[in-house]
């Protein structure tokens, strides 16, 4: 597992791709498809969508790869966020739109799993996996709400009919927690 | 609200699950406070390690194809009327200037700044350092002057001490040809102290001094040098030999700086036969 070096080449990539390196942009958008791809599948629950909005995401990142700064986090952290983002916002113009509804009766898309050399992902994922396992349900369920389908904590004290508080605390002890299980297994995650 | 509650507030934001009005004010705090900015990117990689909680899927190869594609035709729109057409491969752009953010705008501001603000100290360095050197040879110039007239005053007070002295005698020298309307009196008292006090002499040349004689019978006795300022006023203070006390001609001549036993310049002022 050789976490720096990956982290380091991510970085040398995208400031590449900052200087109009067509080529730098495709080695990042092979690196990182299929991570990106299965969360906007997660989240918007559709391929056709996910994919349209996979291909928004990559040209975010040709115009905005300036803005990338490796001192405020790790190229993972800043496309994940920069995929998840915009994920939400499509999923919360399809809702007004009254296209998507059925939020707890997800269809899994057609997935397969990591390639061969993307071990240090499938690494990093068996941890979360296990991480979120030793969560508590409500907690766990309060994080996965608010990640995937993008609801706010009022929104989510309403879709569980717990108090306001209530889910606040939650939230916190999970990721507090889940911080905690991911530090002490690895220092690849960037914390 | 405290610093505490806002750094509780943090991890909720890294999940953008605070509702709106909070997420406004914990915007306000970071803002501010580069701790919880500091604190926030570390929850923000704890939570994009929930996008590894989803199940991986491939998308369609002609999502690459079309990114790529656009990237292309954007950098060509970038670059409509440039004369040079760059030839590209597939896979290579022409070099794009990439866009610089305001974080990189300003820290050139701040480069030329601190560079102007150098230079200007610098400057200003240089100045004080001329003045303080203009001032301190001022200062040596003054404190000269100082002492110059310190000594003339001294020498001043001497002679009138050695005028208002009981038995003082006063001879006069008057001038030669060598200094046409020069003049001076030599006061001495009773012990010998004596004081001459000249006026309108030339100035002595560089390497020369006025020298004052005592002569008793044809033989010169050498008194002390003198120069006079740039007035012409001269005066100065001797120990007049005992045997000059009742019977000596007085004389001036010009000499070397340092003196002479017997007299080898011009004689400038005598008292008489």
């Amino acid at each position: 597992m050789q976490p720096e070096q990956a982290q380091t080449t991510d970085v040398e990539l995208l400031h590449a791709v900052a200087h109009g390196d067509e080529r730098a942009l495709a080695h990042i958008y092979d690196r990182y498809r299929v991570v990106l791809f299965g969360l906007l599948v997660r989240i918007l629950n559709s391929r056709e969508e996910a994919e349209d909005v996979l291909q928004e995401v990559f040209l975010q990142v040709w115009r905005r790869a300036a803005d990338f700064d490796e001192k405020r986090g790790r190229p993972f952290t800043w496309l994940v966020t920069l995929a998840r983002s915009r994920a939400i916002d499509r999923l919360r113009a399809l809702a007004s739109r009254e296209r998507v509804a059925q939020a707890g009766a997800r269809e899994e898309s057609e997935q397969i799993s990591d390639a061969a050399s993307d071990t240090i992902r499938a690494e990093q994922r068996d941890l979360v996996t296990n991480a979120l396992a030793q969560l508590p349900d409500e907690q766990k369920r309060a994080l996965m709400l608010a990640y995937f389908d993008g609801l706010t904590q009022s929104e989510i004290a309403t879709r569980l009919g717990a108090p306001l508080g209530t889910v606040k605390t939650r939230m916190r002890a999970g990721m507090t927690k889940l911080r905690e299980l991911l530090a002490n297994k690895s220092e690849s995650f960037g914390f | 609200m405290i610093h505490e509650e806002y750094k509780e507030m943090l991890s909720a934001h890294a999940l953008a699950a605070l509702d709106h009005d909070a997420a406004n004010v914990l915007n306000a705090h970071l803002s501010q406070c580069a701790t919880c900015r500091d604190e926030l990117v570390q929850w923000n990689a704890a939570a994009a390690t929930l996008a590894l909680a989803a199940s991986t899927a491939e998308p369609s190869p002609k999502v690459r194809e079309r990114i790529l594609d656009r990237i292309r035709a954007e950098a060509q729109n970038a670059q409509p009327d440039s004369a040079v057409k760059v030839v590209a491969g597939p896979q290579v752009l022409p070099f794009k200037q990439p866009p610089r953010n305001v974080w990189q705008s300003i820290g050139s501001l701040g480069a030329i700044a601190a560079a102007v603000i150098f230079a200007a100290l610098l400057v200003s360095l240089i100045i004080l350092w001329k003045q303080n050197r203009d001032a301190h040879v001022e200062l040596t110039k003054l404190s000269n002057e100082t002492k110059t007239l310190q000594e003339d005053l001294e020498r001043k007070n001497k002679a009138l001490q050695i005028l208002a002295a009981p038995g003082t005698r006063m001879a006069e020298l008057s001038a030669t040809n060598m200094a046409p309307g020069a003049s001076a009196k030599l006061a001495f008292d009773k012990n010998g102290h004596a004081m001459l006090m000249a006026k309108g002499l030339p100035a002595a040349p560089r390497g020369k001094a006025y020298q004052l004689w005592y002569i008793v019978g044809n033989k010169p006795m050498p008194g002390k040098v003198f120069t006079p300022d740039s007035t012409g006023n001269g005066v100065l203070e001797d120990q007049m030999p005992a045997v000059a006390m009742n019977s000596a001609v007085f004389a001036v001549t010009l000499e070397p700086a340092s003196g002479m036993p017997t007299p080898t310049g011009a004689i400038y002022l005598h008292s008489g036969s």
